[in-house]
């Protein structure tokens, strides 16, 4: 309750500082403040200590599995700050405003990591979606982000019309809005609604709509061309914290009722994740933007992160929370460098080895990290995705693995094209001036994604306190 | 046949067939005019059912308010039938297929649902559409996701501000 | 004592006795049609005549003097000639909006007399969300505007009938807010309530500031929601000629004309239903001869009594306050009312809850 109280509340007070002050300096650092605020807040929830005591009537449960996770986001969100803090002050004049937004959205993060209601996943998902449809609009004299808030805005629309249809369906199915399915008494009625079609259909609505959000194929099409025409900055966002939640809010529903989805589940699930990972992927290497090229590689890490729905077990809810901080903390890192660079295409990154060296290895662990090479976090996070699978289903998910392992291996490549123009291309890249702290913090945060690659259970260990 | 059956087939022929007129309109501003009919229908329906506080707020927001402003987005952006794109027959196919299977799976598999088959709504009795019912259910049962909603609200707002100021 | 429950009672169990009782329900809807399409030729010759005196009694002229008794039959003759005058369609028009649009406001205004409560127990439905219902169905009016100044093919009945939009649907929430602030006092929606609980005094009297406060709001936003001066925008002579009945002529035109003096009707009325007791009579406390005179007045009497003199605000209202602008318009709702009508709400409520009102 803490987290979502208090990231409301950040979210106010950042509307508020935006009456007081136009400098933007200051809306930054009080916006970092205000975000390690949240991040206590949410720490001391661990612990038992309450902002305030609400009879939530099982509307939301809070376990340390969410918690963790909000704490790997409100993490994300800070260096996110850290590093592109003055970026974010430079896309248009509503400053206070998209820190504001972006409480927001951390709001959705929270509940949704605490839902145990279908009524409050529709409301994390509306409120992490809203504010993201705006902060894609952001640069409002840039027709490429008008077009993909737009795209984003009706696309996004329709999933949610997707998802209410099936929460009206689960509802009708079992008379209430509860996640966990219709307690089998012995009485007659409860074994109708069991055996009842409306609630897989319900469900596949709801599977469906999540699996827009989480742009998983076939649902990707909006995000490249979301990814590409938001502001570098609230890409990075989107990409990563946004993203990831929507696995957790996965997890939370399909966790006990995933077999309800009915016997198709087996074909689809699979089917799904193989077909992410192929578009994902091979879209992917044809790009020549690094930042569409990240948009693709988005929905292969996607594809990877599937892989819970797919085994649903301890282990993948562990693997879950590892790639998100491989993936957020890489991806922020990536798009901080992205941010800085004039040209986004790979041949704006030619020779920056040369120039600024230190920033070029960071972006270089990121890429790594990302690629899933050892020594990294990436490596670890798709390890315990894929050991999951074998975990869950033995032998029969062997070929699902290999599948994967095999697109893991095609993604190198394009990981790799950035760094082999980092390092083997001549030539002068554009960057803009960088200072000191924010060489620090990128480094700090290749550091952190070496560590745990090295020692991967410090992170999960976490949970188990 | 008593009046209440009558008006029940009378509402759902109104709100089907204004709900296909929605679509088959040429005129945008016919579209959303049709559209508010299928409010309407919506909203006779509610009544029927002794829920008279869902069927104001259906005209309140919806007929009032919503399409109120599509109105007038719509008007002023001067559509008619010679603005139209043009369709492609193979994409207008391809699309009645896919919606057409959809719409058979999901009648064939409603057919099937138990919970549906053979029930009868509770016509103009029951008093859970009720103001008084609905108030005292959002303020216990349901007092979390209404507090929370606003949250959704306040970030719609902040952003319609966003986007709404003048740089 | 005359009453017209009597009638009311009289008609529903003669009709019962002669015929079935489906029969006996057809009639009675066409009785209540009947009723309310003459209550609307009433209203709309009464109160055009009304209007025309009062301006000119605010302008010391004379108004209209030379047909019938101080000119009373003048509207009756300008309905004729507007009768007789050919229905125009404009080339450009969408022929079935254009001529479907004066039928739209004018069975909106017809659909809100449902609740409204005309004197003791003579109302035509006692609906138990009453008061909502009012505010939902009167915001449909302007979908009637806005199709009208659309179909008309005409700029100057499209920027009125946006401005019309704009307008309606900004004011409707102060309007609605400063209903909220009684509903909390009397606890129901429904009008037959709202009456009773006035019982011992009006609202405007027992509730204190909050309640005058909700009044003014009420009676600013209903003279906007109206369209009505000094919020007449739609129609802004000076601007936009006539607004968007600029293309309507004729009897289509009357359509609208006489949908604005309804409307005005049923927005007085529903204030002095919530802010000034409805049909019920002047009580004060315990003076128990004052309130048996007091009822010896019968209660449609009080009920357009109060409701004329709501009436006659709004009429010199025109008279003594100019025309904002659109920009000031929206700027005095959005800025001012809407924010003073939720503080006022969250007073009352704070009233009602402690018990402060007598």
């Amino acid at each position: 309750m803490n987290a979502i109280i208090l990231s409301a509340l950040g979210g106010i007070v950042m509307m508020f500082t935006g009456i007081f002050t136009q400098n933007k300096i200051v809306i930054k650092n009080i916006a970092i403040i205000t975000l390690l605020l949240l991040l206590i807040g949410n720490l001391l929830h661990f612990y038992g200590i309450y902002m305030l005591h609400v009879d939530v009537k099982d509307m939301l449960q809070f376990n340390n599995f969410g918690l963790f996770f909000n704490t790997i986001a409100f993490t994300s969100t800070l260096i996110y700050f850290l590093l592109s803090g003055t970026d974010i002050t430079k896309v248009g004049i509503n400053v206070a405003e998209y820190f504001a937004l972006i409480f927001f959205v951390l709001c959705g993060v929270s509940i949704l990591t605490s839902f145990h209601n279908l009524l409050m996943l529709f409301l994390g998902i509306e409120i992490l979606s809203i504010p993201l449809y705006i902060l894609t609009g952001a640069d409002k004299k840039n027709l490429k982000s008008n077009e993909a808030a737009l795209k984003y805005f009706l696309m996004g629309s329709f999933s949610t019309g997707i998802l209410l249809m099936g929460i009206a369906l689960l509802y009708g199915a079992s008379g209430n809005f509860s996640i966990e399915s219709v307690p089998s008494t012995t009485s007659k009625v409860a074994e109708m609604a069991n055996s009842s079609i409306l609630t897989p259909l319900g469900l596949l609505f709801v599977f469906v709509a999540l699996l827009f959000k989480v742009s998983a194929a076939p649902f990707h099409f909006w995000v490249p061309d979301v990814y590409d025409g938001a502001p570098s900055v609230f890409t990075s966002f989107m990409a990563t914290i946004a993203k990831a939640v929507g696995f957790i809010a996965f997890i939370f529903l399909f966790e006990s009722r995933i077999a309800e989805l009915g016997p198709s589940s087996r074909i689809i699930i699979p089917f799904v994740i193989i077909l992410t990972l192929l578009i994902g992927n091979i879209t992917a290497v044809f790009q020549q933007s690094v930042k569409r090229m990240l948009a693709y590689s988005s929905i292969a890490q996607a594809g990877f992160m599937l892989f819970v729905l797919y085994s649903n077990n301890d282990i993948s809810s562990e693997g879950i929370l590892l790639y998100s901080v491989a993936y957020s903390f890489a991806t922020i890192g990536i798009f901080a460098i992205l941010i800085k660079m004039k040209d986004y295409t790979f041949e704006g990154y030619n020779g920056l080895a040369k120039k600024e060296p230190l920033i070029a290895a960071a972006n270089t662990i990121f890429l790594l990290s990302l690629a899933g090479i050892p020594l990294t976090a990436g490596f670890f996070a798709k390890y315990y995705m894929l050991l999951s699978a074998i975990k869950a289903n033995g032998q029969n998910a062997l070929w699902l693995v290999i599948v994967a392992v095999l697109f893991a291996a095609v993604s190198v490549y394009y990981y790799f094209r950035v760094i082999q123009a980092m390092y083997f291309k001549e030539g002068n890249p554009e960057i803009a001036t960088t200072n000191t702290s924010f060489k620090v913090i990128l480094l700090a945060l290749a550091a952190i994604i070496i560590f745990i690659g090295l020692f991967p259970t410090v992170v999960l260990n976490f949970l188990y306190f | 046949m008593n009046a209440i059956e009558i008006l029940f087939w009378l509402l759902s022929a109104l709100a089907i067939i204004s709900a296909m007129m929605v679509l088959l309109s040429k005129n945008p501003v016919h579209s959303v005019l049709w559209l508010i009919a299928v409010f309407f229908a919506i909203s006779g329906h509610y009544i029927l059912l002794n829920a008279q506080f869902l069927a104001i707020v259906n005209i309140i927001v919806y007929a009032g308010a919503i399409m109120v402003l599509f109105l007038f987005v719509i008007m002023l952006m001067n559509l008619n039938k010679e603005s139209e794109p043009k369709r492609n027959f193979w994409r207008i196919l391809i699309g009645i297929i896919s919606g057409g299977s959809l719409l058979m799976i999901l009648v064939s598999l409603i057919r099937q649902a138990t919970e549906i088959n053979n029930k009868n709504a509770l016509m103009e009795s029951g008093n859970i559409g009720l103001i008084k019912t609905l108030g005292k259910l959002l303020f216990s049962d349901y007092v979390v996701p209404f507090e929370i909603s606003s949250v959704l609200f306040l970030s719609a707002m902040v952003g319609a501000v966003v986007i709404g100021k003048k740089e | 004592m005359f009453s017209l429950e009597g009638i009311t009672n009289f008609i529903h169990e003669w009709l019962n006795s002669h015929l079935s009782a489906i029969f006996a329900l057809l009639a009675e809807f066409v009785l209540v049609g009947v009723a309310a399409i003459g209550l609307f030729a009433f209203l709309g010759l009464v109160l055009v005549w009304m209007e025309r005196k009062v301006a000119a009694v605010m302008q010391l002229r004379l108004g209209p003097n030379r047909l019938g008794p101080k000119g009373i039959f003048q509207t009756s003759a300008d309905t004729l000639k507007l009768i007789m005058k050919e229905a125009l369609t404009p080339d450009n028009a969408d022929k079935l909006l254009f001529n479907l649009a004066p039928f739209v406001v004018i069975i909106v205004a017809m659909l809100i007399l449902a609740p409204i409560s005309f004197a003791k127990n003579f109302q035509i439905w006692d609906i138990n969300i009453g008061v909502l219902y009012v505010t939902a169905i009167s915001s449909l009016s302007v979908i009637g505007v806005l199709m009208a100044g659309w179909s008309s093919g005409n700029k100057y009945s499209l920027l009125g009938a946006m401005r019309s939009g704009a307008q309606i649907v900004s004011y409707e929430l102060s309007a609605g807010l400063s209903i909220l602030t009684i509903i909390v006092l009397t606890g129901s929606l429904k009008i037959s309530d709202i009456v009773a609980s006035q019982e011992n005094g009006w609202w405007i009297f027992k509730g204190h500031i909050p309640a005058i406060i909700a009044f003014v709001i009420f009676i600013i936003a209903s003279t906007a929601e109206t369209n009505r001066a000094p919020f007449d925008l739609a129609e802004a002579e000076s601007e936009l000629t006539a607004g968007f009945h600029t293309e309507y002529g004729g009897m289509k035109f009357a359509l609208f004309f006489l949908a604005e003096y309804i409307n005005i009707f049923i927005v007085c009325a529903i204030g002095a239903t919530l802010f000034l007791g409805g049909w019920m009579p002047f009580h004060i406390g315990h003076w128990v001869a004052f309130n048996h005179i007091m009822d010896y007045i019968p209660s449609s009497f009080w009920f357009f009594g109060k409701t004329g003199f709501l009436i006659f605000l709004i009429m010199w209202f025109r008279w003594t306050f100019p025309r904002l602008r659109i920009d000031q318009l929206l700027n005095l709702e959005w800025k001012y009312l809407l924010p003073i009508s939720m503080f006022n709400l969250l007073l009352m409520s704070v009233m009602a809850i402690m018990g402060w009102y007598f």
